[in-house]
């Protein structure tokens, strides 16, 4: 190298070595950006994939009954005859229910832990909850019929039947006799399941509430429950409700502690102490002897209904928090 | 100048302003204050008179907003925070266990550093304090939010927009209906915990002109860091140093002849 070719080198050297290095980062960032933007692809596509798929399957029941396989509830292999309505009602009964008695316990449970326990519960509360998410649901299922369901049928539902059941109209939903597996047994068991999902959120957003706008309102002289219900739910209602749709989405789905306790009977009743069936029971407990062909069809048609429910849900859910967001003016 | 400074003066070191004795809203006596198992506050014993200004200075952490929420048992809130000695609210010991503290709080209302609108409009932001403690008709709680949205000089620039959003104010109107949401529930007692320290000067204007407005008719206590605002709007001041009452008296008498050596210190600017 000759003296001026260093000197040039010397005085071109820095700027040189950054406009290298910068040009190193930015080959990283696009790989980087890249690769994130092909894994965000790939779950629209995936996503997609599955419906395509199931529609696709589903087309041979949807095309044969039409519109009957919504509103028709008779499911009869041997006739080669399938309808939609039984399982579509079990599933939102039973998540109803679930919704109904774990929602406001769950909260519930949040608030005592968040503002009343004290501290020192407040860890093994808290641990305890999660421990209950991470029970797997067939445990749930077994606990429900060896323990749950004789306690349902041999006190629950008879008192059920004696009291609420001797209402005229109210008592259609009470009636029939204690079988113990049933809709209520059902959604009893899942309001348990998705309990840890609705506190532990709850729990989480309560906590996001500024220490300064609790005190600000018992300082106006508020009750820990004016404080909670005017304050506290409001100011976190987008991540309750984000909790509570969470929760019910597992609900819609549930399948082996709901076939356990169920009863899988492909009928409608007035009565929550009747058996049942929903979406997901149906599919688990006739998928392996279904025949190809319309029975199999039939199933998956019952599959592409439940992706269908969980999306309107989900949909219904965004909707709602962007209207509450518009009319708090944040 | 030249007198002892006992450092828990049990008697009160004030001289009675021209024009008659003030009587006493709040007394605090030989007040400990313990956050677990340290002591934030040591024998503190000063007296807060009915339709004045107090306002308490110090250097960071001297304990003058741990004192402030002794007065509304603000800190019942928290596990491991406790309060010895007595508070006297007309008399009454309001450290006793077994006190109603919602009462008290609406009593003795509060006004935070930082502004702190509900989550509600700005309507129901007055509205709900309110309607806590009394069953009042429509029409007459309309009446009482326009009072109390006037009081803070708040009504004209709100009045089209009672619908809208407490926190769609700006700083200063969120602190401003702050103070009419506290003053709404007509309580005896107002404390301020630094309340300008979030705004700029024209709101921290307004908001002093505020607090000037309802003395007389509030007895009231604010904590700052300013000691131009504690001159400007307090009739008295307390100097507080590392938990205990170093001084207590006029607010004139405080910046222009303090008697501790700390508290000429402290207001000359050389520390804190």
């Amino acid at each position: 190298m000759t003296a001026t070719a260093i000197q040039a080198a010397e005085t071109a050297s820095r700027p040189m070595d950054r406009s290298q290095a910068l040009a190193r980062l930015k080959f990283g960032d696009v790989v980087f950006r890249l690769m994130t933007q092909f894994s965000a692809l790939l779950v629209l596509v995936l996503l997609l994939g599955v419906a395509v798929s199931l529609l696709i399957g589903s087309w041979p029941a949807f095309s044969t009954f039409g519109l009957d396989f919504f509103i028709s509830d008779a499911w009869s292999p041997p006739k080669e005859h399938f309808g939609a309505a039984a399982a579509i009602y079990g599933t939102l009964v039973t998540s109803a229910i679930a919704m109904l008695i774990g929602v406001p316990v769950g909260v519930g449970v949040a608030v005592f832990l968040t503002e009343l326990c004290p501290l020192s519960l407040r860890r093994p509360i808290g641990i305890a909850i999660e421990l209950l998410a991470g029970i797997p649901s067939i445990i749930y299922g077994i606990w429900g019929v060896y323990y749950f369901k004789p306690v349902m049928q041999g006190y629950v539902q008879p008192f059920l039947i004696h009291t609420l059941g001797a209402i005229p109209g109210l008592g259609l939903l009470f009636a029939g006799p204690p079988l113990g597996y049933g809709v209520l047994t059902a959604g009893l068991v899942l309001a348990i399941m998705i309990l840890p999902f609705v506190t532990a959120i709850s729990r989480d957003v309560f906590e996001t509430v500024p220490p300064v706008l609790k005190e600000a309102a018992y300082g106006v002289g508020s009750t820990t429950f004016e404080v909670v219900g005017a304050i506290v739910i409001p100011y976190t209602r987008v991540g309750v409700i984000g909790g509570v749709m969470l929760a019910l989405g597992r609900a819609l789905g549930e399948t082996m502690a709901v076939t356990f306790v169920i009863g899988n009977a492909t009928k409608i009743s007035t009565s929550i102490l009747a058996q049942g069936t929903t979406i997901s029971a149906m599919i688990a407990n006739q998928f392996a002897d279904a025949d190809p062909g319309l029975f199999t069809s039939s199933l998956l048609a019952l599959g592409f209904i439940l992706f269908i429910i969980t999306f309107i849900v989900l949909a219904a859910a965004r909707l709602m928090l962007a209207r509450l967001e518009v009319k708090a003016g944040r | 100048m030249n007198e002892a400074v006992s450092p828990n003066p049990v008697q009160s070191p004030l001289h009675e302003p021209a024009g008659g004795a003030v009587a006493e809203k709040i007394a605090v006596r030989g007040l400990n204050f313990f956050y677990g198992q340290t002591r934030a506050l040591k024998d503190v014993t000063l007296s807060l008179r009915t339709g004045k200004v107090t306002s308490f200075i110090g250097p960071s952490g001297c304990g003058k907003s741990t004192l402030l929420r002794v007065l509304n048992r603000m800190y019942d809130l928290y596990p491991g925070q406790h309060a010895e000695g007595e508070v006297l609210l007309d008399g009454e010991n309001i450290l006793a266990p077994g006190l109603d503290l919602n009462l008290l709080r609406a009593r003795v209302g509060m006004v935070f550093q930082k502004p702190t609108p509900f989550p509600m409009s700005i309507y129901d932001n007055i509205a709900f304090g309110i309607r806590l403690y009394e069953k009042v008709a429509k029409s007459e709680l309309d009446g009482r939010v326009e009072s109390a949205l006037r009081r803070s000089a708040l009504w004209t620039e709100v009045k089209d927009k009672l619908n809208a959003s407490g926190l769609s104010l700006s700083g200063g109107q969120q602190q401003r209906l702050c103070i009419a949401r506290t003053v709404a529930i007509s309580p005896e007692v107002i404390l301020f915990d630094e309340p300008c320290s979030a705004l700029d000067p024209i709101a921290t204007a307004k908001i002093e002109e505020l607090i000037d407005e309802l003395t007389d008719d509030y007895t009231i206590a604010i904590v700052t860091h300013s000691m131009q605002q504690a001159a400007r709007v307090s009739q008295f001041t307390a100097f507080m140093y590392l938990g205990e009452m170093i001084e207590f008296d006029e607010t004139n008498k405080v910046f222009t002849s303090p008697r501790d050596k700390r508290t000429q210190d402290y207001i000359t600017g050389r520390f804190g």
